[in-house]
């Protein structure tokens, strides 16, 4: 499969590609990197910085990336998997935008053909849950996780999801299935306080407020980490802690990880592979509980 | 300030007819149940509401709605369109609104925000996200958790990538041709010298505004106040 590198992914956590391809490896699915592929470009449009005629060629102009090569596209990002099936699908529904796109792209020798399927990791890691639950070498057991799925994840495939799109229950399921527990919490579905725009625009009103009250509701169930399928809440999530932390606005430790790193720690990738140095909350604490829950299992079972 | 569809603003309906024709269909199934405004984060925390800019709309009071500050605090969570039993995309019309609203002289230094540095970014290196860590705070964190000197550089480096992700010359002629063919620098170079007229609209009360303007924990500010030398 073609693997669409996230913008976040590539230039603040690195751990989610390397992850992503070592552990998909073991499952015996091989992924493709292409230097051409770029930003999705699909964000500009709904920042309101480039107009829609701008953007619709710039995300046509990745997928061909993809095409010419003759692979599906797996996305890491709800971004960047929003934007390139938003934007396939108004182009395929609408001829006359296809040609028009494609009028562009032929000037720089390419062509949108809209004949590849764009997965989102998520739903592709749930296909494989059998194959990953065959494959576990360091189970979850005794480990306490919460879950986020994210905004673009949850609600904008009202018609296309796998499961409930606004009530999913397919990471929870994953996470069970590599021996992990569940920590409930009641702002689990709310936005990461992104909000898109709102971290650059309105970022003391509302971005850090709402990330503030989505974290103190998280840190009462008491995880051992968050779960998150898109790097942008990642980001969100983790750096908000360390800026509240600075401001004396409580203590907040929570580490953040990506489901492909979670399932590459699972599956027993290479630590270092994983990435976990790139992230503002250490996963010191976290690291030592899931090894020494390992070596007392080794002598119980020795 | 009542106004029928006709005056959005000189061609905009014209220029994108058929985004707007069925945007105002969409909002024509509008029930007024507020289930939008009940899961709506940007709700929770400011005068912003779904609901009453839908209202609005129907009754034809578009200027007043482009011209509010609340057009620009919405999340574009999508939780709206999820609950929606009429399916109304909203966050798809605020969009659309708010182009309106820069055709119209409103809200460009909003855009300006995220045009310096992320869009700028995307035209030059074409990743929309700096590999350079703007908060010192963050970067020291990630010195401390991985005993490097906290660049990102260092990390992918020990972690076997090379130092930045490669993107081909070919990408960045072909992505710079696109901005260029379609308008989009064009755009970035109005929307660096544009000055955008002040908004004439809120829906909140005068209260509410200072709220939404200083943020609902006074104390949560200073502390930034004081620091504000300090970190970026």
């Amino acid at each position: 499969m073609f693997l669409f590198q996230p913008c976040v992914g590539s230039n603040k956590y690195p751990g989610l590609i390397t992850a992503s391809i070592e552990f998909f490896r073991k499952l015996g699915i091989e992924l493709v990197t292409s230097d051409d592929q770029t930003c999705c470009g699909g964000f500009l449009t709904f920042t309101n910085v480039a107009q829609p005629t701008s953007t619709m060629p710039a995300v046509a102009r990745n997928i061909a990336v993809a095409e010419e090569m003759g692979l599906d596209i797996l996305t890491l990002c709800n971004g960047c998997h929003t934007f390139l099936t938003e934007f396939s699908h108004f182009m395929n529904d609408r001829p006359p935008v296809k040609n028009v796109v494609n009028v562009i792209l032929s000037m720089i020798g390419r062509e949108y053909k809209g004949n590849q399927d764009i997965y989102h990791s998520l739903e592709i890691i749930y296909k494989l849950k059998e194959r990953i639950r065959a494959n576990v070498t360091r189970p979850l057991n005794g480990m306490k996780f919460a879950t986020h799925y994210g905004c673009h994840y949850l609600n904008g495939f009202k018609k296309t999801a796998l499961d409930d799109p606004h009530m999913p229950t397919i990471m929870e399921e994953l996470i069970e299935a590599m021996g992990g527990e569940i920590a409930e919490y009641g702002e689990n579905r709310t936005c990461c306080g992104t909000g898109l725009t709102q971290i650059i625009i309105n970022k003391e009103e509302l971005s850090l407020p709402h990330t503030k009250m989505k974290l103190d509701n998280l840190n009462a169930a008491e995880p051992d980490a968050v779960v998150v399928v898109c790097p942008y809440c990642l980001a969100q999530i983790d750096r908000m802690q360390q800026k509240l932390n600075y401001r004396r606005s409580g203590k907040y430790r929570v580490p953040v990880i990506h489901l492909v790193q979670l399932i590459g720690l699972a599956l027993g990738v290479d630590i270092v592979k994983l990435g976990f140095d790139a992230h503002a909350i250490s996963f010191k604490d976290f690291l030592k509980k899931f090894d020494s829950i390992h070596a007392k299992a080794e002598v119980h079972n020795g | 300030m009542h106004e029928t569809n006709r005056d959005w603003l000189p061609g905009f309906d014209k220029k994108f007819a058929e985004l707007t024709h069925q945007m105002v269909k969409d909002l024509e199934k509008c029930l007024q149940c507020g289930k939008c405004t009940g899961q709506c984060p940007a709700a929770k925390l400011s005068s912003y509401n779904p609901r009453e800019i839908i209202r609005d709309l129907r009754m034809g009071n578009v200027e007043k709605v482009i011209s509010s500050h609340e057009l620009w605090l919405c999340f574009f969570c999508s939780g709206c369109y999820a609950v929606c039993p009429r399916d109304i995309n909203f966050p798809f019309a605020i969009s659309m609104l708010r182009y309106a609203a820069l055709a119209q002289g409103y809200g460009w230094e909003e855009v300006k925000k995220i045009k310096d540095p992320y869009a700028q970014d995307y035209y030059n290196t074409g990743l929309s996200v700096n590999i350079n860590e703007r908060n010192i705070g963050v970067k020291r964190e990630i010195a401390k958790n991985s005993g490097t000197d906290g660049r990102i550089e260092t990390v992918r480096k020990k972690m076997g990538l090379p130092p930045k992700r490669q993107v081909s010359e070919r990408a960045m002629s072909e992505i710079k041709f696109i901005a260029d063919a379609t308008g989009m620098t064009d755009l970035f170079k109005e929307i660096d010298k544009k000055q955008a007229k002040e908004k004439k609209w809120n829906y909140g009360s005068a209260a509410d505004m200072v709220k939404v303007k200083k943020g609902p924990n006074q104390k949560f500010i200073d502390v930034e106040e004081e620091d504000k030398e300090k970190i970026c």
